[in-house]
């Protein structure tokens, strides 16, 4: 089905929004509770490539949307993730493999967001370094402890949305 | 297998292409893709916002009677008090008008406040931010001073049809000057937010504070708006010194944190002082606010 993408997209949001209010409530600690990257594990297991890469840039475009981050930065690295990932779907064969990859996910592309936006700023970045390990902690947990309400979820969408699922030997 | 390698270097061309294709792109593209992406997510954000409130509603209309008799008796008190304050202040503004037609000064841009919600928050190292619930359809324009009661909070960065962004005052892009308390020659200082480095609450940077400059004793030095570049009103309170002030690498000027006066995270509403003539910083703002 073609528009399924989409119609992942809008059942995602409700969890990036979930991300969103946790980042509300940490706002004092200045940390960001950052999801998009490990919501793009399981659609990339079952989704045609085109499809990750569109559902991979409407994620990244959406959490770039209120931020000052340089535009696009992130929605096409996680495109380019997205590319990676469906055309190497053995790597993410069963959930202790989709957890990894969601954690190296979440973290990878964290680290693109926060260097881009300190390239951006104009203010100094030293003593950033702790802070920056404190974040990125905080994206690899949120993407292990995140993926499987968000796969369940993604998993049910796409069943519902005719897309065949993942092969178990692929 | 050959396919699905084929098929993957295909797209990562497509992709060196298209980002050759986005970097070349006029700024205008990118700007309407990020505010069709902010419209998309605002009725979420406000959904958010009235969720908050109803259930703040809920938790008030559960109060016994009791406590509401109790909370109704300390507004009357605090009502009282503040009415006496307004008679003094009345006094106050017919010297400031008898003033001011002696000597022919001209009143500063005028502005209208336009109270708003917050609707979410959102900070990291790089930035220190609310979302707040009116915009564009509400007359709200970008660089336009955000306060609570006195108090500095921000100033508009971007302005959506629903929604606008407001930098803090600890945010890294927030510059203005201020006078300090105990400065009797009301020098002016420079205040700029900083990179947050910790977990702990973020703080803005005061420099170029005079090297004969000295705390007042005992109590935190209050450091207020100078009114001087048409953003933001004179006197308004920006937040305290933090300790001591430090001598900078070169030894000219001291340097200190401003600590906000209010806890700039747990603010539910806001105030816009929207000017009522356009002042020349904004067309600045309007150029760069997606930046």
């Amino acid at each position: 089905m073609g528009w399924s993408w989409l119609i992942l997209l809008l059942a995602t949001y409700p969890w990036l929004l979930g991300a969103d209010l946790a980042s509300d409530a940490l706002a004092s600690s200045s940390l960001v509770v950052f999801l998009s990257g490990a919501c793009l594990v399981a659609p990339c297991r079952r989704l045609k490539r085109w499809q990750c890469v569109l559902f991979a840039a409407g994620l990244g475009f959406l959490f770039e949307a209120r931020r000052p981050i340089p535009d696009g930065v992130l929605a096409l690295t996680l495109v380019a993730v997205a590319i990676f990932l469906s055309s190497n779907r053995p790597l993410l064969r069963s959930t202790p493999r989709m957890l990894q990859g969601a954690a190296i996910v979440n973290v990878g592309a964290c680290l693109v967001w926060y260097l881009a936006s300190a390239f951006s700023s104009s203010a100094p970045s030293a003593g950033v370094a702790g802070h920056l390990v404190g974040q990125l902690l905080l994206a690899g947990v949120v993407g292990i402890v995140g993926l499987v309400p968000v796969a369940l979820t993604q998993n049910a969408v796409m069943d519902r949305a005719g897309v065949p699922p993942a092969p178990d030997q692929p | 297998m050959d396919q699905n390698r084929q098929g993957a270097r295909a797209s990562y061309v497509a992709l060196a292409v298209f980002v050759a294709a986005w970097i070349l792109l006029p700024a205008a593209v990118r700007r309407f893709n990020r505010e069709a992406f902010v419209e998309f997510q605002a009725p979420a954000l406000h959904l958010l916002g009235k969720s908050r409130d109803l259930a703040t509603f809920w938790e008030k209309k559960s109060r016994s009677a009791e406590e509401l008799a109790a909370a109704g008796r300390d507004l009357a008190r605090i009502n009282a008090a503040l009415e006496l304050k307004l008679k003094a202040m009345e006094d106050v503004r017919r010297e400031n008008t008898r003033l001011r037609e002696v000597t022919r000064y001209n009143v500063p841009t005028e502005y209208l406040s336009v109270v708003a919600r917050v609707a979410t928050r959102d900070s990291s190292s790089w930035w220190q931010r609310i979302v707040i619930r009116k915009g564009r359809n509400d007359g709200i324009r970008p660089g336009a001073p955000v306060v609570f009661g006195d108090t500095v909070v921000g100033r508009v960065t971007a302005v959506h049809l629903t929604t606008s962004e407001v930098d803090l005052v600890t945010s890294p892009g927030f510059r203005c000057t201020a006078y300090l308390e105990g400065d009797d020659q009301n020098r002016i200082v420079l205040i700029n937010g900083v990179a947050a480095n910790s977990l702990g609450t973020a703080k803005a940077r005061v420099s170029v504070i005079p090297y004969d400059y000295l705390l007042p004793a005992g109590t935190p030095a209050r450091v207020t708006t100078t009114g001087m570049g048409g953003v933001f009103p004179s006197g308004l309170t920006l937040g305290y010194l933090d300790g001591g002030a430090y001598a900078t690498q070169v030894g000219n000027f001291k340097e200190s944190l401003l600590v906000p006066t209010r806890d700039l995270y747990n603010l539910q509403e806001v105030s816009v002082l929207v000017p009522i003539h356009q002042t020349p910083g904004e067309a600045l703002m309007q150029g760069d606010q997606f930046q």
